[in-house]
């Protein structure tokens, strides 16, 4: 989960790391009373959890107290890949006479935390890899141990830095890898790095990605931060603990983990039909579950049909019977279904969800499936 | 001869007396696996179908031998699970647990390493060699022993691949889910290697799917022309949008590198057919074996 820059920031300074003077509002209104007390001029930073926000308006520099609040009206209620701007970070604008670039992520072909630090900042680090790698410094770490302070020392003197301003960016990299390391982040980013004309050192953009596996023990994140979900059927299937995405089509689609509903999509893709949804129950189906995973699928008014792709390995395919004949039995269903399951206890699956009058595929082709769910779906609703 | 288990392999349970442990450990020894001995903190001297069951590794152990372990502990447990079978010696660990921690899974992978053991997962459906061994949740009736090996990130996935090659007569000599998340004990290069050295693999088949860079990795390995042996691709997720994460974490498109169409490219630069559909995979496999 990417937190918002106001949420990341928080956390920085909590553990240390120098951020610009700033205050998140909600209204143009409150966004002139926090620049009131500020020096101008102010940088506004519309927060929404995408990157590359530099270059679609939703990072502008205000001269005065009206343009503060221009802008940020401007900004709220932006919509930003399709999330809507609820929050604006107002901020003392920094004079920079140095902008680096500091981050903490996973590299995951090594299997290893690492570092990267440049002299490049305030572009994306992509472009810099792209056209001057050799600007690049990176140092994996052991995931057992952790980055030494010399190490961080090290980095910092290679990223161009004068004498003076050495300690204070490796102290910043070094609490940079605590935060990495103690809220089980996936990025942990500082771009730009502003080096002033004084020396002094602030995190003026700040990127933190919390791992969604690991919130469970993190509440003081998972509590105090704004719902990053903004779709209906999403937020409720993230509360159910179901991996769900909305789709433009009408098909609606369940898959017994997620290569296999990914397959189903493309192949409902094949035949000519367009997937509403991408849904992956995971290893833990119950009566309860897939039901579930039926009500989710069939919120969205634009799924006309269902194909339930399931197999019987971890997952109990006797129970995800008995649970779609009640669905059906209950008249919960609302669009026609085509159910496949193939696997462990499959005979006993097909008998229950046959007596129910469910419409099963018995082949080991997914492609029969979606063939037959597609030709329903082309009939237009009932 | 098969890779990573045989029929000899002696397996513990860890996480046995659960929902799943408790069902699968029955199917695994149903199947012909010699489980040994089971683990839940707790539950030392209770039996699961026969199976005894203790409070740690290093208990089981002392009583039943054993070569590796699988486990099935919840996702909050799984480090402390996969350190004490790593501290008991076992040589072969396959994780089945889903949504385990990324810092956890870094730390697992780094410490079997250190102690030259192998980790398979998290987030699999395991191995299988058919009519042999099953350390795994795989459903048994889908697959049949033979040629042709089988590695794949998602679990169902496989299935349905191994599925279309026993309905067509095509058996398999070890299938391996490597695993759903983005840090995985071994990847696809790491299968191929152990599929070379064994006779009875005659072809390779990989499933892969968006996100990653593992299939990337294993068509420069295929393209350096240390791996010998036929290979076979078919890749998911060809119609998922960019920068949504479909399912377990694997599965999202973050850069160029990891799309759909970047892994079928790399893939066919390779030499390696990749089939548009998973029935297709049987028709190129008659072709290449």
């Amino acid at each position: 989960m990417r937190l918002l820059e106001f949420e990341s920031k928080r956390i920085f300074k909590a553990e240390g790391i120098p951020v610009p003077r700033g205050e998140v509002v909600s209204s143009s209104r409150e966004a002139k009373q926090a620049a009131d007390s500020m020096r101008l001029p102010i940088i506004l930073k519309a927060q929404a959890p995408v990157g590359r926000r530099r270059k679609s308006g939703a990072v502008l520099v205000a001269e005065d107290l009206e343009q503060v609040a221009k802008t940020a009206n401007d900004m709220l209620g932006m919509r930003m890949d399709g999330y809507v701007v609820s929050r604006v970070l107002v901020e003392e604008y920094l004079p920079a006479a140095k902008e680096l670039y500091l981050s903490v992520t996973i590299d995951d072909a090594k299997g290893k935390p690492i570092v990267l630090a440049s002299s490049e900042g305030g572009t994306e680090i992509e472009e810099v890899a792209a056209n001057s790698p050799e600007k690049i410094i990176s140092q994996e770490i052991d995931p057992l141990s952790e980055l030494e302070q010399v190490d961080a020392r090290r980095i910092a003197s290679q990223i161009g830095l004068n004498a003076d301003s050495i300690p204070k960016a490796s102290d910043i990299l070094w609490r940079l890898y605590q935060v990495f390391a103690k809220y089980d982040a996936t990025i942990a980013e500082i771009n730009p790095l502003i080096i002033t004309r004084t020396d002094s050192a602030y995190a003026a953009g700040a990127v933190l990605t919390i791992d969604d596996d690991a919130l469970y023990r993190h509440d003081e994140i998972s509590a105090g931060i704004l719902e990053r979900t903004q779709d209906e059927i999403e937020k409720e299937a993230a509360k159910l603990g179901i991996a769900y995405v909305r789709l433009e089509g009408n098909i609606g689609v369940i898959g017994s983990g997620a290569g296999l509903a990914m397959t189903t999509m493309d192949l409902i893709r094949h035949y000519g039909g367009t997937p509403a949804n991408f849904l992956d129950t995971g290893g833990r189906i119950t009566r309860e579950h897939i039901q579930n995973c039926l009500n989710i699928v069939m919120k969205n008014p634009k799924t006309i049909a269902v194909l339930a792709n399931l197999y019987g390995g971890i997952n109990p395919m006797i129970e995800a019977a008995h649970g779609i004949a009640e669905f059906v039995g209950q008249k919960r269903s609302l669009v026609p279904m085509i159910v496949k399951i193939r696997g462990n206890f499959e005979e006993q699956a097909w008998d229950i969800l046959e007596r129910a009058g469910v419409a099963i595929v018995k082949t080991i082709q997914t492609e029969d499936a979606a063939k037959l769910v597609v030709e329903l779906s082309t009939k237009g609703p009932l | 001869m098969t890779i990573l288990a045989n029929r000899n392999t002696r397996v513990i349970v860890q996480g046995i007396t659960g929902r799943t442990g408790s069902v699968q450990a029955r199917l695994m020894r149903e199947y012909g696996t010699r489980i040994v001995a089971g683990v839940t903190p707790g539950k030392e001297g209770q039996t699961v179908e026969g199976i005894p069951v203790y409070d740690s590794v290093e208990n089981a152990i002392q009583r039943h031998p054993a070569d590796a372990s699988i486990i099935f502990v919840p996702a909050p447990s799984a480090l402390n699970a996969a350190l004490q079978a790593v501290e008991g010696a076992i040589r072969l660990i396959v994780i089945v647990t889903e949504r385990i921690p990324i810092h956890d899974v870094l730390k697992i992978r780094s410490y079997v390493q250190k102690a030259g053991a192998i980790v398979i997962g998290p987030n699999t459906s395991g191995i299988i060699s058919p009519d042999k061994v099953k350390m795994g949740i795989m459903p048994g009736n889908l697959f049949k022993s033979g040629n042709v090996g089988v590695v794949t990130r998602s679990a169902t996935l496989g299935y349905e691949i191994a599925g279309n090659l026993t309905e067509a007569g095509i058996g398999q000599s070890t299938c391996v889910g490597i695993g759903g998340d983005r840090v995985t004990g071994v990847t696809f290069v790491d299968v191929l290697k152990l599929f070379q050295e064994d006779d009875e693999t005659h072809a390779v088949v990989i499933v892969g799917e968006v996100g990653r860079t593992v299939e990337e990795e294993a068509a420069e390995y295929v393209k350096s022309g240390k791996f010998k042996k036929p290979v076979a691709a078919f890749i998911a997720g060809r119609s998922a949008p960019r920068e949504k994460r479909m399912g377990h974490a694997g599965a999202i498109i973050e850069s160029a590198r990891g799309t759909a169409a970047s892994k079928v490219r790399a893939l066919q630069e390779a030499g390696i057919p990749v089939v548009e559909r998973p029935s297709e995979i049987t028709g190129i496999l008659k072709q290449i074996l």
